[in-house]
């Protein structure tokens, strides 16, 4: 299922019929005929991706470099640290690092992008002119290593507008009043963005050491002090600014709006970890002047 | 039990309490005026139970396919519960039934048997005009009073709540295959396309009963995937929403008012 017209034959079915269907909820579906906008359908795209974690939880791979793996995947971001301590011993991890992974990354925005894709390809079925209320899920499938990127959300096309030209129509996470508000303030909305960091974290001995509240049981770090752990906190701050960073680079000219950023962690080793950074917005551009909106009314709930 | 009188006697006689002006329901208050205010009635409390024996189906190991008879057996057990829900309100003489709600409760008394029960608030039309949909029956929604309310100013009214569902075995992976892909992150186009049918399928069958009854569309269709219990592999899609058609009324829905809340 690769490129355009990869659609389930039952989609194509289940488009050409000729009522509407909405995930829209009542209030949005009402602001959604305000705005001038017809739903026409609920479309959707989906992607299942076999997804493993290089070398997870595995000592073989310890003290591999990355620089040596076949997928040339260093990123934009390494970092090393040295241990303090002078130790040589086999099992005192002598050198950490944290990396960018990038081959992680693109698996994540091929399941996505596909999934993406055939949303879109859905709406243009119908001749929709955007989709509104996009909701996109991952998780994993039945106990596998299968995850499965979903998309939907409610294809529309505007009154009285002219048929769609044949680019993709557009697309945004909002809905409802909240879509109407940003129309009202002048912009309008391109396409959904999503962008992934994925840093990988191999802990040095002090990082494993205070990840393992181990410190003090050598000696080494005071007993019982509270202190950064440096390694965990650069990795977290360099997944965020690559999220930012891959999102700004499909921005172009335009604005984001509505953005949320979230970061999983996931425990790999003693110490080890897989920082995963998602930023999801809107991307939106100015198509007029802002007006101003109506004085609003102050109220206070009595129940 | 067999329709269309198979309602157990209790429920005859509850029902023929009700009337004389007395009514039950589980709307809330402010649910209560927004349906008086929309010009609705409430006549009293409906329910529909099946309890279903869902029995097991043979699937293939390696094979990801629907599960035709578990598909039936789910969308038959709910149509029941749904059925006896519309008789108990065309009992009362209702032009349709708010705030459905559609639960499917497992006991231990029953292994492979589920109870899947219907509850809701029929309602009448205060102006005397039918609001009974095409079959002429009661309509159904799960719409709450603030939904119905908002619905019914945008110049469209609900018809019934319309489902459609697919029960789905997804293959499990042969050795070889998965030894075959290890360390690559890459697409299962065959998981992709199996589940990509099962939900399509799901939704194709909701909007096939929307068309029945003659809607314009489905709004607020929600999409719920379970595996009851049958083991991750075996999992059952379910599109619901409420089929609605444009009546000769026009947008009335005035423009919302900007409010900004002194409360915290």
């Amino acid at each position: 299922m690769t490129g355009p017209g990869d659609l389930p034959e039952a989609a194509t079915r289940r488009l050409e019929s000729g009522s509407f269907s909405s995930g829209l909820t009542v209030p949005d579906f009402g602001a959604c005929l305000q705005m001038g906008l017809r739903p026409v359908g609920l479309v959707q795209g989906f992607c299942a991706m076999q997804w493993s974690w290089y070398g997870a939880g595995s000592p073989y791979m310890r003290g591999t470099s990355p620089y040596g793996t076949s997928d040339g995947g260093q990123g934009a971001y390494s970092q090393s640290w040295r241990c303090p301590h002078g130790l040589v011993s086999a099992e005192h991890r002598a050198w950490g690092q944290n990396y960018e992974q990038t081959w992680v990354e693109s698996a994540w925005l091929q399941g996505f992008g596909s999934a993406y894709g055939r949303l879109i390809e859905e709406a243009k079925e119908v001749g929709a002119h955007g989709i509104i209320g996009v909701t996109d899920t991952s998780h994993n499938l039945a106990d596998m290593n299968v995850t499965e990127f979903h998309m939907l959300g409610t294809a529309v096309v505007v009154e009285d507008a002219p048929a769609p030209p044949g680019g993709d129509p557009w697309s945004t996470y909002l809905a409802g009043q909240r879509l109407a508000k940003l129309i009202e303030a002048g912009f309008m909305p391109i396409s959904v963005i999503a962008g992934i960091a994925s840093v990988r974290v191999w802990a040095y001995c002090m990082t494993e050491y205070l990840m393992e509240g181990r410190v003090g049981t050598y000696g080494w770090g005071g007993a019982t002090s509270t202190q950064e752990i440096e390694q965990v906190s650069e990795g977290h701050l360099a997944a965020r600014a690559l999220a930012r960073e891959h999102v700004r680079r499909q921005l172009g000219s335009d604005m984001l709006h509505g953005v949320s950023i979230t970061t999983a962690e996931r425990e790999v080793g003693s110490g080890d970890q897989v920082l995963e950074c998602t930023l999801r917005g809107t991307r939106v551009r100015r198509f007029k002047g802002f007006d101003p909106m109506p004085t609003p009314r102050p109220t206070v709930r009595l129940s | 039990m067999s329709s269309p009188t198979d309602l157990p006697k209790d429920a005859e006689s509850r029902l023929a309490e009700l009337g004389h002006g007395f009514f039950t329901s589980d709307l809330s208050v402010n649910e209560f005026l927004l349906v008086k205010e929309t010009g609705f009635h409430p006549l009293g409390f409906v329910m529909g139970s099946s309890i279903y024996h869902t029995g097991i189906q043979g699937r293939r190991w390696s094979k990801s396919q629907e599960l035709s008879k578990l598909t039936e057996a789910m969308y038959n057990a709910r149509e029941l519960a749904m059925t006896r829900m519309e008789e108990e309100a065309d009992e009362l003489g209702a032009d349709g039934i708010v705030g459905v709600r559609l639960d499917v409760n497992y006991y231990e008394w029953g292994s492979d048997a589920a109870e899947f029960i219907a509850l809701g608030t029929a309602v009448k039309a205060e102006d005397g005009k039918s609001y009974r949909n095409k079959q002429g029956k009661p309509f159904t929604s799960d719409l709450s009073g603030q939904d119905f309310w908002t619905i019914m100013q945008t110049g469209y009214v609900p018809q019934g709540l319309v489902m459609g569902t697919c029960v789905y075995h997804i293959a499990h992976r042969g050795l070889g295959q998965t030894l075959g892909s290890v360390g690559q992150n890459i697409e299962l186009p065959n998981f992709t396309q199996a589940l990509y049918e099962a939900r399509e399928l799901a939704m194709t069958r909701m909007q096939d009963e929307g068309n029945t009854l003659g809607a314009t569309g489905i709004v607020g269709v929600r999409l719920e995937e379970k595996s009851h219990q049958w083991g991750s592999h075996t999992i059952e899609f379910l599109a619901i929403g409420t089929a609605v058609t444009k009546s000769a009324g026009d947008v009335t829905l005035p423009r919302p008012t900007v409010i900004i809340s002194l409360d915290n």
